[in-house]
């Protein structure tokens, strides 16, 4: 960790290869027909200012952060754009054939990307509330709330 | 969220290309170069993972490169670059589709994706911390001319 800080390109690449991934996931299920990007854009920011982070032990939560923000952005401009009619993939990616078992994607497509925020936080990474709050910026209380609304929506979609 | 949902949970794709091109932003002294081949990616590979027969074809730098050793994914390299340094040493992780190098000298990076129609992406980075803004510009046009080199022999394999 170190040595990807000062710049070993070995040391980045090893670095990258325990990242990516994991960071794919988080921006998959939320930023979903966008998470390329995102997670791009992502692990651009995260090597880029690994320099700068202090404690090497703070890395996971501290690239954590940075991929829900990116995925939670992507996710929210793709769905004001689809609002306003300039790019339809938010609202295609959201259709859903009722003959077709439901799969985990058109099930999140059907949440809010604040929703899918809390949910990888909470159900995929395992935070706890404190945790996600600090994550996400947010009082405790939102926390309990979104994810109190986010399960529920998940559970009776994924049933249906 | 049952075990089900977790284990069906939407992926981004971060394939080789996006992640040379992370590490190439966090090095800005880097020269980094991306191009689309009109080849499928085992003809791209075969000439750009060919540190030994094919990098000398269309790397400016290079006029021999040999792997002296190798350890799973790890290499070790010998390289002459006529400009550089007569005997450059090099230490790699090396993987298809994946390759860095590291040398007192400089730093390279070469990564391939499949695209579809039979297409390839390719990104190569190179330089050294000692590289000027100038130089940094001069390795930018002698990759573009480095790819596009590349692009005629894979295409010409195809």
């Amino acid at each position: 960790m170190v040595e990807a800080q000062r710049g070993d390109v070995l040391a980045m690449s090893q670095l990258m290869d325990a990242l990516a991934p994991w960071i794919a996931r988080i921006c998959g299920g939320i930023a979903l027909d966008h998470a390329d990007d995102a997670a791009q854009e992502a692990l651009v920011q995260v090597f880029r200012d690994l320099r700068d982070l202090r404690e090497p032990a703070a890395l996971r939560g501290w690239a954590r952060r940075i991929a829900v923000r990116e995925a939670v952005r992507h996710a929210q401009r793709a769905r004001s754009e689809a609002a306003r009619g300039d790019d339809t993939s938010a609202l295609v990616s959201e259709a859903r054939d009722p003959g077709v078992a439901p799969d985990v994607r058109s099930v999140l497509a059907q949440l809010a990307p604040e929703q899918r925020a809390i949910l990888v936080l909470r159900d995929l990474e395992g935070l706890s509330e404190d945790e996600a709050a600090a994550q996400l910026g947010v009082a405790k209380g939102t926390v309990k709330s979104r994810l109190f609304r986010a399960r529920e929506a998940f559970a009776k979609r994924w049933a249906e | 969220m049952s075990a089900e949902a977790e284990r069906r949970w939407p992926s981004a794709r971060v394939g080789n290309v996006a992640r040379l091109r992370a590490i190439a932003a966090a090095r800005p002294h880097l020269a980094y170069r991306e191009r689309v081949i009109d080849a499928p990616f085992d003809v791209v590979w075969s000439v750009f993972g060919d540190l030994e027969n094919g990098v000398p074809q269309f790397d400016t730098y290079v006029r021999w490169l040999r792997i002296e050793s190798r350890e799973g994914e790890r290499l070790t390299l010998r390289s002459n670059a006529p400009v550089i340094g007569p005997a450059m040493k090099f230490e790699a992780i090396y993987r298809e589709g994946w390759c860095v190098m590291r040398s007192f000298e400089g730093e390279v990076g070469m990564a391939a994706d499949a695209l579809d129609a039979g297409r390839t992406r390719v990104a190569h980075v190179e330089g050294s911390r000692w590289l000027c803004a100038l130089g940094r510009w001069w390795f930018m046009r002698t990759m573009a001319r480095e790819l596009e080199t590349l692009a005629r022999l894979c295409e010409a394999r195809r």
